[in-house]
Parts: structure tokens; C-alpha cells; sequence
């Protein structure tokens, strides 16, 4: 099953919150939509799932045209970052709901719950209520519920936003094993460069409710089509210096830093450096600019010490100045 | 000293509000000798259900007591099935621009007018419409003053619900309508039965409309009735005062039930809009 945007906006007045997106996510694909809050991404989610009508556009699942219908008749699953978890059921409950609408039999609801608990390590708290779990655990009874009945896709609004930072890390790696086992096609919105860069097969990057690039993530990150999206993935983010009418940007690892002086090497002063363990962000002042640099771990320098560079030609990347597209 | 004048103040608080309730309840079940008596009789009298047998087998307040039940929970039920869909439509629906509280403020405003000058012309609409004297009117006329109530706190409980729960049941296979019965309204389920207790109680003691609009025994709630014990020749004080107790016991069992959830009910729809 494939799901598939064709030229959708929606505008809430006069403001346009998502201008004539267009993108296709195939059969088992994981695509992220990508983007700072308020950008759009949300309620694009949210015109696929019919919670909001597009004023411009059609939604197909599967071929299907289903701009028309009812959330309830696209057959998605929807997580969202608040869980949305029935507090008057139990968590048995909230995850058989779905298979109790559609009136399946008590003994086949019963089994599937028990068989959709234990694979995401429900199974003992399902007689508990939503309110005396953890986030985590709320999280998975969110997802269980999700993929009980086996949707055509899945929408996932910031899921693991709620989470703390290691339980955010732990649930993206059981995310994409979950996905690779299910192969269900899925949108998935977030903030999170890192969600985005681990989950994603492809990351649709959204800005200012267009999209502005849809690729692999290995190209999202070492070939971005415009200065929104070089400064938006990568932390510590692209570097950027102007040069005529040409934007230059380097990422943070392109840049090799020496402590001794080297013939042709730009210079500066070492601003503040960052000794993270596994590496070692340099920040250097040029001027009134400033220039960061990633080394290895380990690396010290003192504040103010003289420090030469240069950027790795090969990997800059040219914008034009006035429309910030890239630069063929 | 000063904690012992804050409780002394409390228990004349206490007294003075429920010493007619006490002495409501002694005069129904003192000898009518002793009704008179000076000085006041207050606790050691012989008690008797007389006046009891009087007022419910002797007199109609039996009748009147089936009447005001009626009235009451028909008008509840009505005032719900009507106030709770616009309270929904209130909190959830997108409303052009400042919409959503204009409506919200003109249903509230209904009730700032004062109700006795609503009086007159429905007294004429319902005579022209051939209801007087019904207690179906009756209902439809405390709908009326009920619905603003109903709809204002209703919309209150909507509002903290989170949308996204909708939202997902929406998702999960619920019509809206599906959605509303099966999730929220089960989830607003307290502030649902501290709105109905609210109007059941407005209702059973509403007097002006029940009064104006009654014309015979078929028409009488128990208030109007009790009112009634008061004629031109005697005043039946113990038939009066066992009616007043039967009358007052359900809404002292509801309010203790749902005051929890009416306070919070009514705060809700008072800081919020």
C-alpha cells in the first residue's frame, strides 16, 4: 500500500499552513516529514488522516482516492504525542477498541490483544488503567493500539516528543525494528533531526508549509537542495560564510583544524572548545565571524589560543545568495 | 480565642440554617396541640405519622409528588439531550471568527433575565397552544430555563477533554456521533450527572411557573401544592410540613451525592469563556 499527497493545502484563514504539497511514500515505506514547529507538517498528517479537510489536493491510499472519506473508512492507525489513550478503559481496553468497533469475535479481539501486548511488552499491565502507567508505557499501549488491526498505514504526530531523552533513543530503535517486521507504510512527523536521520527511508523536509526537499537521508544531509535545509539537519549546524554572491556552507567534520601553523591555512582564535568524550566541537573566531569545527575526542585547546584550518573543498556546498537554492 | 469565636460564629452559621429545617421536620411529626405550644416544644414531644397519612392518603400530595417527579425528569432528560450536542458543538466545532463565544455568551445571557417576565406571554402562548394546566408544558418550560445551564457547564467538561482522544476513537473506526457516545461522553460521565442533578433539582423546586401556570389538581406539582395548604379558612401546618420533608429529601440525597462535582462544575463554567 502506498500513500500518496498530491498538491494538497490548507489554509486556517489567511494563513496557508501547508502550499500545494505533493509526495508519495511506496508500499512499506517510512517517510518522515521533517520541519521546525509550525511549519506545516502537522496538519499535513492531518489532512491524511481526515481529521482535516484539504482545501486544495487528493489523498490516495493504495490507489484509492480517499480525500473524500471519513477518517474512520481510510483504514489508518494514528499515534499521536499525547497518546490519546481512553482513560475509562483499561489498557486491554484502549488496545482491543479498535477490533471492537468493528465487532470481530470476543475469543479472536481476546487473542489479538494478548498476541499484540506481548510484543510490545504489555502483557502484565493489561488489566492496569492508562493513568497508572509510565510515559513509555503509555507510548506502547498508543502503538499496540495502532497495529492491532493491521491498518493500510500509519501516521505517527511526534511520538516519542513526550519522552524523555534515553527512552526517546530506546523507543526510536524498537520503532524501526517494529516497522521493518510490519512493513506498513508509514508518515511519521517530527522536530527531531535524529528521529528523522534513524527512522526514515526517506525524510520529506517541510518549510513554511511547502515542501522543500524529499530524499534519502544520506542526501537530505550531504547533499541539502538550499540553505534551509543545510542549516536545519546537522548539529552542530552548517557552517556558512558569504563569498560574492554565493553562499558557502561546510559542515562541522569537513573542516580540518591544526594547532601549528600551516602554510595557506586560514587562521583564527579558538572561541570556546567543547570536549564531548566521543568528540570535540571547536568553536573559532575569524574575525567577527565564527567558525565550528568537529575533531576527535579528547582534543583540548585553551580559550584565545591561534588555531589554522581549511574547509574540505570537495565537500562545500555553494547556494546562491538571493533565492538560496543550490548551486549546480 | 480568636479560633473559638471563628467556631462560635460557624455553629450560629450552622444553626441558624438549620433550625427551620428542624423545626420543619418536628412539625410534621408533632400532635397539632403541639404545634402552638409556648413555649416552643423543640425536642420532647410525642411523635405521630399523622399528618403524613393526612397529606398523602387523605390529601393529593401523592399525586403532586408523582407530578413534580414527571415534570423533573422529563425536563432533565430533555434539557440533556438538547444541551449536550450544542455544549459539544460549543467546545469542538470550528466557528467563524469570534462565533464560538458570542453564541457561547447570548446562550449564557438567557439566564440573567429575570424569569417572571417571561411570564405573562407564555402564559398566553401556551393558552392559545391549549397547554395550560399540563405538565408536558411544565417540562418544556423548565427545558427552557435548564438548557443555558446545561449547555454553559457541558461545554466546560467538553473542553477539558483533550481533543486527540476524539480524534483517535475517529481514527480507530467512531463516527463522531460514535465518538462522543462511546469515548467522551463516558469519560465527561461525572460532569454529566452533576448537570443532571443540577436542573432535576432546579425543576423539583421551581414554584412561579408551576404556580402560573396550574390551573387544577392534574397540573399541581408538589411545591404549588403545599403552597396551596394555605387557604382562606386554616392553614394545615402538618400536612404542609410532612409534605415539605418528603419534598426536600431527594434533593439533600442528590446534592450530597454529586456537590463534589457541582462546585467544580460551576467554577469551571465560571472562570472559563
Amino acid at each position: 500500500m502506498s500513500l500518496a499527497l498530491e498538491g494538497i493545502t490548507k489554509r486556517f484563514g489567511d494563513f496557508t499552513a501547508v502550499d500545494s504539497v505533493t509526495l508519495e511514500a511506496r508500499d512499506g515505506e517510512f517517510v518522515v516529514l521533517l520541519g521546525p514547529s509550525g511549519c506545516g507538517k502537522s496538519t499535513l498528517l492531518r489532512v491524511a488522516a481526515g481529521l482535516e479537510h484539504a482545501d486544495a489536493g487528493r489523498v490516495r491510499i493504495g490507489g484509492r482516492d480517499v480525500t473524500e472519506m471519513e477518517p474512520r473508512d481510510r483504514d489508518i492507525a494514528m499515534v499521536f504525542q499525547s497518546y490519546a489513550l481512553y482513560p475509562h478503559m483499561s489498557v486491554a481496553g484502549n488496545i482491543a477498541y479498535p477490533l471492537r468497533i468493528r465487532k470481530r469475535p470476543a475469543g479472536e479481539i481476546a487473542a489479538e490483544v494478548r498476541r499484540t501486548a506481548s510484543t510490545l511488552g504489555l502483557a502484565d499491565l493489561l488489566e492496569r488503567r492508562p493513568r497508572e502507567l509510565s510515559g513509555g508505557q503509555r507510548q506502547r499501549v498508543a502503538l499496540a493500539r495502532a497495529i492491532i488491526r493491521r491498518p493500510k498505514a500509519f501516521l505517527m504526530d511526534e511520538p516519542l516528543s513526550n519522552l524523555d531523552a534515553r527512552l526517546r533513543v530506546e523507543m526510536r530503535f524498537e520503532l524501526r525494528r517494529l516497522h521493518h517486521e510490519l512493513k506498513t507504510v508509514t508518515l511519521y512527523v517530527t522536530h527531531d533531526q535524529a528521529e528523522a536521520m534513524t527512522l526514515a527511508d526517506r525524510i520529506a523536509v517541510i518549510h513554511n508549509g511547502r515542501l522543500v526537499q524529499f530524499d534519502t537521508p544520506a542526501n537530505i544531509y550531504h547533499r541539502p537542495a538550499n540553505l534551509f535545509v543545510a542549516g536545519f539537519l546537522g548539529s552542530p549546524s552548517m557552517n556558512f560564510m558569504e563569498d560574492g554572491k554565493v553562499t558557502l556552507g561546510v559542515r562541522p567534520e569537513d573542516i580540518e583544524v591544526s594547532f601549528d601553523q600551516r602554510p595557506g591555512w586560514r587562521s583564527g582564535r579558538v572561541w570556546v572548545c567543547e570536549d564531548l568524550g566521543n568528540e570535540t566541537l571547536v568553536r573559532i573566531a575569524v574575525g567577527a565571524d565564527q567558525v565550528t569545527a568537529r575533531m576527535p575526542g579528547g582534543v583540548g585547546a585553551a580559550f584565545d589560543a591561534p588555531v589554522w584550518f581549511r574547509f574540505d573543498e570537495a565537500k562545500v556546498h555553494r547556494f546562491d545568495q538571493a533565492t538560496g537554492e543550490k548551486k549546480r | 480565642m480568636k479560633t473559638a469565636l471563628r467556631y462560635a460564629l460557624a455553629a450560629l452559621a450552622v444553626a441558624a440554617a438549620i433550625a427551620p429545617i428542624w423545626w420543619l421536620v418536628t412539625i410534621s411529626l408533632k400532635r397539632e396541640i403541639d404545634h402552638f405550644a409556648s413555649p416552643p416544644v423543640w425536642i420532647a414531644f410525642q411523635p405521630t405519622l399523622d399528618h403524613y397519612r393526612e397529606a398523602f392518603f387523605l390529601r393529593p400530595f401523592g399525586a403532586y409528588l408523582w407530578h413534580s417527579a414527571l415534570v423533573a425528569a422529563g425536563s432533565t432528560i430533555l434539557a440533556l439531550v438538547l444541551g449536550v450536542p450544542a455544549a459539544y458543538a460549543l467546545a469542538r466545532f470550528r466557528w467563524p471568527g469570534q462565533f464560538r463565544d458570542k453564541v457561547g455568551f447570548w446562550i449564557l445571557s438567557q439566564r440573567m433575565l429575570p424569569p417572571i417576565v417571561t411570564c405573562v406571554p407564555l402564559l398566553l402562548m401556551l393558552r392559545q397552544l391549549r397547554l395550560l394546566d399540563s405538565l408536558a408544558a411544565l417540562a418544556v418550560v423548565y427545558t427552557a430555563f435548564n438548557l443555558p445551564f446545561v449547555i454553559w457547564m457541558m461545554r466546560g467538561f467538553f473542553e477539558e477533554i483533550p481533543a486527540e482522544i476524539e480524534e483517535a476513537a475517529m481514527l480507530d473506526g467512531e463516527s463522531r456521533l460514535g465518538a462522543l457516545m462511546r469515548v467522551v461522553l463516558p469519560i465527561a460521565s461525572p460532569g454529566l450527572a452533576a448537570t443532571a442533578v443540577f436542573c432535576l433539582i432546579v425543576a423539583w423546586n421551581e414554584f412561579l411557573f408551576a404556580l402560573m401556570l396550574s390551573q387544577t389538581q392534574h397540573g399541581t406539582t408538589l411545591p404549588v401544592g403545599i403552597a396551596s395548604s394555605v387557604t382562606q379558612y386554616e392553614i394545615k401546618w402538618g400536612a404542609m410540613s410532612a409534605a415539605g420533608v418528603v419534598a426536600m429529601a431527594p434533593v439533600f440525597l442528590f446534592a450530597a451525592v454529586v456537590q463534589k462535582y457541582l462546585v467544580r462544575g460551576l467554577s469551571l463554567g465560571a472562570v472559563k469563556g
